[in-house]
């Protein structure tokens, strides 16, 4: 009795001795952009105009020797959100595995799994806006991630499911009830992805990505249809992406990234009284160069293509399910980063301009901004 | 089909008895000392180039996969390898065997006072340069010798034998080193970063300021205005510096005073030539007696 009392009482001792002395990360990043926009039709051409600054606030640690945890909090556009809660089993598991849990970006492509302040650009490439969202491809579910065997490079597949709420804030916006939407089902999305190590300075990695599940109810578009009352729209999304980076020396680097998508989807067309049900094909890439030539300066161009309007209001023929107009960018940008990593500022201009079906006709539109990034707490290495 | 069985078992035993230990080091200098230790009986690789800064290392998936197949990781520590515990946690490898070799060190600067980024990156529990102290290296070989031993008990005679050589390669190199920089004995020097406080006081020179005006500050033309004045008030001779640095501001320190640059590698491989840890301080010793 005395010696289980001991181990009882030594126990209680050492977890509250590691409570103690365990204490997460905490950071915050701020951001902030000011902007001018020069499109003839809105009141605020060629102003100077202010965003409401945003941060992002990250307290992460490891929970015991085999799992870690991450909370980030954003505050955008006046709002609080809770972008990212997962746990992750690191190590310990049969076959290597890793297993991701909560809430979080889904590794569809490189780019979405990066928060927007690690982006050498500023704006979300026009293929996620349209096909996931303003805010990437963010959604509540489980990752199974298996390291595969290849030898001299490292390659791994991720298998996901996920509550499918992404995809019904990608159909309707995010005011919307995704019941509503879509109902209650699934979604699944899984990358394939290798890294090579081409030598001392040069590294790839490529990626294969696929998402599948449906969307939409057919019911959300027409309501009161005969012909199909409840008729899921489901849709396929296959990804692939690229970075590959040039790295000789402390100061000097060069960055290619690439990644594109296919969406293929069924589509309710027609009239409300007699809608018809179809599939469509439709495509979004974007690729971007970054090069520091500098310790403190680098410079970059992207150039990207989606289908789709950037900035129309959801319905059943506009953004992802739109397989007639095209939006295009073309992005430059000088970022300027004083000390390390503690302060950013990137200088952009982005000329967005639109093919429109129909003879329909969009005025291209130009925005300078300058956003200052900041970053307070410990920083993390950064991962390729 | 017993005598197979026994076969097998023997096999399996001597295959046991001859693995090799799988090492990998953070760092060149770690590397060359574990080879160094471990002779025959380990296989060493390393993260960190000899020319790449260790403080920043991005995390590379390959670095991942070659702490994947370790049995033993050794680091530097005191906050140097910022970048490890994501290599690691991407390594899955549950049995690697994290080693710190600050330990046993005497550790310098450490602050006694509240860290903040105001002071520029800082070393909260110390300036982690300690292997520029060739008595260090000592200290971190007696830690490596120790987890050899650990891992591989059988050996141990094997490691102490290279341990002691090591030491007395050392001791008598320290005797012409310090004979080398005894002409510098309390003379000013300028530093580049402050990585070289285990050096200089070991060889009894003094870093009167360093050419970043904080730790990890780039270099400011208010600050090199400040520099050029110090230099040429007490006539001092050398700018020391890590050649993984750029060299611009020094440079331009030297056009307006006079003063040398002397850029060295502060890790094996860091230069080519340099491909062992008495190399690397014999070579930073010659360049620093030669322009001092």
């Amino acid at each position: 009795m005395v010696k289980k009392t001991i181990i009882f009482f030594l126990i209680i001792c050492s977890v509250s001795v590691a409570q103690s002395n365990v204490n997460p990360d905490i950071s915050l990043i701020g951001m902030f952009d000011t902007y001018m926009n020069f499109d003839k039709n809105t009141p605020d051409y060629g102003k100077l105009l202010f965003d409401i600054p945003s941060f992002e606030l990250y307290i992460e640690g490891y929970l015991n020797p085999y799992a870690r945890a991450a909370v980030n909090i954003a505050f955008e556009e006046g709002e609080f959100s809770a972008e990212e809660i997962y746990a992750q089993i690191l190590r310990g598991l049969p076959l290597d595995i890793q297993i991701k849990a909560g809430k979080y970006f889904l590794g569809f492509g490189k780019l979405n799994t990066f928060h927007p302040h690690a982006w050498p650009f500023i704006d979300r490439p026009l293929w996620q806006q349209i096909y996931f969202s303003d805010e990437g491809f963010n959604d509540i579910g489980l990752d199974v991630n298996f390291i595969l065997p290849t030898e001299d490079f490292y390659t791994t597949l991720d298998l996901g499911v996920y509550s499918g709420n992404s995809m019904a804030i990608n159909t309707a916006g995010e005011d919307t009830d995704p019941d509503e939407v879509r109902g209650n089902s699934l979604i699944f999305v899984g990358r394939l992805g290798s890294f090579f190590s081409l030598n001392d300075f040069n590294n790839f990695d490529v990626g294969l990505s696929g998402s599948y599940g449906n969307y939409a109810k057919s019911s959300f578009y027409v309501p009161d249809s005969v012909a199909f009352p409840s008729q899921t729209l489901k849709y396929f999304y296959g990804g692939i992406d690229f970075k590959f980076k040039y790295k000789p020396d402390s100061y000097t680097s060069l960055v290619i990234q690439g990644e594109g998508i296919l969406n293929h989807r069924d589509v309710i067309r027609g009239t409300e009284t007699e809608p018809i049900f179809e599939t469509i094909t439709t495509y979004g890439a974007f690729i971007y160069f970054d090069y520091q030539f500098l310790k403190q300066f680098s410079v970059g161009a992207k150039y990207d293509f989606t289908f789709g309007v950037i900035g129309d209001d959801y319905s059943a023929t506009t953004i992802s399910n739109d397989n007639a107009n095209k939006t295009s960018d073309i992005e430059g940008w000088i970022g300027y980063y004083p000390v390390e990593e503690t302060l950013a500022f990137r200088l952009s201009t982005q000329y967005l301009f639109f093919n429109l079906a129909d003879n329909m006709t969009k005025d291209g539109e130009t925005t300078i901004t300058l956003q200052m990034i900041f970053s307070l707490g410990p920083h993390k290495a950064h991962q390729f | 089909m017993k005598k197979y069985l026994i076969l097998i078992l023997v096999t399996l035993v001597s295959l046991h008895l001859y693995a090799e230990i799988k090492v990998v080091a953070t760092t060149t200098n770690i590397a060359n000392l574990v080879q160094v230790i471990g002779g025959n009986k380990v296989s060493v690789d390393y993260l960190c180039r000899g020319d790449q800064d260790p403080h920043f290392l991005e995390v590379l998936p390959s670095y991942m996969l070659k702490l994947r197949n370790a049995d033993i990781v050794f680091k530097i520590g005191l906050d140097l390898e910022k970048w490890l515990p994501q290599l690691i946690d991407g390594s899955r490898n549950d049995k690697l065997e994290l080693v710190d070799l600050s330990k046993d060190i005497s550790k310098k600067e450490v602050p006694t006072a509240k860290v903040d980024a105001s002071q520029g990156d800082v070393h909260p529990y110390g300036n982690p340069h300690y292997w520029l102290d060739p008595e260090n290296a000592k200290i971190m070989a007696e830690e490596i010798y120790s987890a050899l031993t650990d891992f591989s008990s059988q050996d141990a005679d094997y490691f102490k034998k290279n341990l002691d050589n090591f030491k007395n390669e050392i001791d008598s190199n320290m005797k012409i080193w310090a004979s080398k920089l005894s002409g510098l004995k309390q003379k000013n020097i300028i530093t580049f970063h402050k990585s070289w406080i285990y050096f200089t006081d070991r060889f009894g020179l003094k870093v009167v300021d360093n050419v970043e005006p904080k730790p990890g500050l780039p270099p400011t033309p208010s600050h090199d205005a400040s520099l050029i004045q110090i230099i040429k008030k007490d006539k001092i001779k050398i700018i020391l510096m890590e050649n993984y640095y750029s060299d611009s501001a020094p440079n331009h320190i030297s056009e307006s005073t006079g003063i040398k640059v002397v850029k060295v590698p502060i890790a094996v491989y860091g230069i080519e030539g340099v491909n062992s840890y008495i190399k690397l301080i014999d070579y930073i010793v010659n360049q620093v007696s030669a322009n001092g």
